[in-house]
């Protein structure tokens, strides 16, 4: 016991001093995005979000509508007529998008992705990020850029809800070596002046930033869901797995235990 | 005995020797009475084996073995099939269980000395299921065809090619085709499914066989054969069955519980499960930013890279896989157990398994100078241990372990 202690340690100790990438790009670390699958009027405004403003380039191709509207408790009818615009498309069809691949190609100089799986290959913290960091950036050619996806392809489809946003400097506070807040005699914050900062122009967007940002909140939310439709469930009946073993475990302690009366 | 039950029993077992079996094996069959936790990964070891089976063959009836319809019908697994998530879910973290217990029951015979006289053949059989499972992986691992299948075999398979005269033609031979195509999947999928798991039962029946012929050991390192009773049974030991058997099963019931936790709450253990890039669709035009395999075979992997020459790197890795062969014949010592081996052991052993799970991390990062460093030194230390086991183990000073358990 003690030798796998001292492993443990040992190797813990020689690993400390690695590091990794920013997880999202320019921006640095992401914002944080917890999921909560179980509120279902955030994942049904999601779906909205997603359909009227994602789903004309990117298709959830593994996934079901019927599924989806079983799932986020969307009536059938509703479904047909408010979401699913195309008369041919039955509830049991996959969500194979609405667009022509080969013009998106022509158009971004990239086929749009499948979206279905996204918030499993990039995670939920780079999607809520991703969609709140555009600027705006004249070299490109659809006049944006990204901080957390660098030279991205898509063009800010949702600007009119966020706004106009530029890169620019502003004052943060700055930091002494050892990590604390510095501060002037009156314990005011020294700030410094730091650019490459996203500065919102008030007032261009149709939305307030708490409200833009529960809007990208629910999209970001759908996405988890529809990349693992069963996670809720899945967790459910984990916790009714583990109790089953922890019962097995307890009973067959006691037989063993009463076994190994035997021979101690 | 005169019950209709008991007549047919008499009846089979005069043609099957179920109670011979029964007996020899499991009632009468004598292990060491007094072992601690390190000798359930064994029992263990054979729960996942049977778990990969089952779901495995639960997965092969909706599985696609193409080149367009693998990821799709994983995901048609994972969505359309009733619970096809939960077999889908038992398997991936099956595989990794299976090669976290297996780790820790290798461990477990270097720790003890497990493999010394007369366990060699033991010993000999555990590493080739050992070899094996590492290729059963590989192959499973590219079934689901997403971008770190396609990727990491395309890493894997241009291995044979460093091999001098037959490489390029070999990697043609493996791949089928001269890319990884559909003809790569349906080969990968036939060894998956039914060569390489027909080989790892024979073996695992070989482990056991030659395991109960020398019988168990101990981590006190001591054969219980020098005491016996006077019916010859060991008196340090008990019947395999029940005793043993309700031991295993409260391991079990604790492995199931972390099993559990990690199989329904975490199913993708942070990436090193399952692997973030493998939830995109393998693209042969787009290379991922970083290939790192599954966590089990990154400590070879991270050597491979500390060798700057391919071929090398080749060598030094197949090298560090066959050299645990040879293991029973490396070690001098007059004792099996670290418990009474010296320090000299102590302390290649503390610095073998450190360098063994520091390489395991570095296989999964990106290469940078100093991560290379590291992988260099750990390699060394790696090889240092086996090299100079005959040397440590023959000269230190041993202490003498007690004759009974």
């Amino acid at each position: 016991m003690r030798i796998f202690s001292l492993i443990i340690l040992l190797s813990f100790s020689s690993l400390s001093f690695a590091a990794g990438g920013a997880e999202c790009g320019d921006y640095g670390d992401c914002d944080e995005f917890k999921p909560q699958l179980l509120d279902n009027s955030s994942l049904q405004r999601g779906l909205n979000t997603f359909i009227n403003n994602c789903y004309g380039c990117h298709s959830l191709q593994y996934s079901r509508w019927g599924r989806v509207a079983k799932d986020l408790d969307i009536p059938e009818s509703i479904l047909l007529d408010k979401l699913v615009f195309n008369p041919s498309v039955k509830t049991g069809d996959l969500m194979k998008g609405s667009f022509d691949k080969t013009i998106s190609e022509e158009w971004f100089g990239v086929t749009p992705p499948d979206l279905t799986l996204v918030a499993r290959s990039r995670g939920g913290n780079w999607i809520y990020t991703y969609l709140r960091t555009y600027y705006e950036d004249a070299s490109k050619k659809y006049g944006v850029n990204n901080l957390a996806f660098p030279n991205t392809a898509m063009p800010n489809v949702l600007e009119s809800y966020q706004g106009r946003q530029v890169l620019g400097c502003k004052q943060v506070p700055s930091f002494a070596k050892n990590g604390g807040v510095k501060r002037d005699e009156s314990r005011n914050i020294i700030t410094v002046e730091e650019c490459g900062h996203l500065i919102l122009e008030e007032g261009s967007g149709k939305l307030t930033v708490a409200e833009f940002d529960a809007m990208i909140f629910d999209l970001t939310n759908f996405l988890t869901y529809v990349a693992e439709p069963m996670r809720a469930e899945r967790e459910r009946i984990g916790w009714f797995v583990i109790l089953f073993f922890v019962v097995f475990t307890a009973l067959s302690y006691l037989l063993f235990r009463e076994y190994q009366k035997d021979y101690h | 005995m005169d019950t209709l039950f008991g007549k047919v029993f008499n009846w089979v077992n005069h043609r099957l020797p179920i109670v011979n079996t029964f007996e020899r094996h499991l009632s009468k069959h004598p292990v060491p009475k007094k072992v601690n936790f390190w000798y359930l990964f064994g029992a263990l070891a054979s729960v996942v084996l049977i778990l990969q089976i089952v779901s495995g063959i639960w997965l092969m009836m909706p599985y696609e073995n193409t080149e367009e319809g693998a990821f799709a019908s994983v995901e048609f697994i994972m969505r359309d099939v009733d619970y096809g998530w939960v077999i889908r879910y038992l398997h991936t973290t099956g595989a990794s269980m299976f090669f976290a217990v297996v780790y820790l029951h290798m461990f477990r015979g270097l720790l003890y000395g497990s493999y010394q006289k007369p366990r060699e053949l033991v010993w000999i059989f555990g590493m080739t299921i050992y070899l094996v499972m590492m290729a059963e992986g590989f192959l499973g691992y590219v079934l689901p065809y997403g971008q770190m299948s396609y990727w990491g075999a395309q890493v894997i398979i241009s291995l044979f090619g460093a091999i001098p005269y037959i490489g390029e033609s070999l990697e043609v031979w493996v791949r089928g085709d001269y890319y990884i195509s559909g003809a790569t999947i349906s080969r990968f999928f036939a060894l998956h499914v039914v060569a390489l798991p027909l080989i790892l039962i024979a073996l695992v029946f070989m482990h056991l066989v030659a395991l109960h012929e020398v019988g168990a050991g101990n981590p006190e390192g001591i054969d219980i054969e020098k005491h016996l009773d006077d019916d010859g049974v060991p008196l340090d030991s008990v019947p395999f069955f029940p005793y043993k058997v309700l031991n295993a099963l409260v391991g079990i019931g604790v492995f199931m519980i972390v099993f559990s936790v990690i199989m329904f709450f975490f199913p993708e253990m942070g990436g090193y499960f399952l692997e973030k890039a493998n939830f995109v669709e393998a693209n042969p035009l787009s290379t991922p930013e970083h290939i790192a395999p599954v966590w089990y075979y990154s400590p070879y992997y991270a050597m491979l890279r500390a060798v700057p020459d391919k071929l090398g790197g080749l060598i030094v890795m197949a090298g560090a896989i066959a050299i645990l062969f040879v293991v029973p014949w490396l070690d001098r010592s007059k004792v099996a157990s670290i418990r009474y081996k010296g320090i000299f052991s102590k302390i290649a052993l503390v610095l073998f398994a450190t360098s063994f799970l520091t390489l395991g991390y570095l296989g999964t990062v990106p290469v940078t100078e100093s991560r290379k460093l590291m992988s260099v030194i750990g390699t060394v230390i790696y090889f240092g241990f086996f090299f100079l086991m005959p040397i440590y183990t023959s000269f230190e000073k041993t202490r003498v372990p007690p004759e009974r358990l």
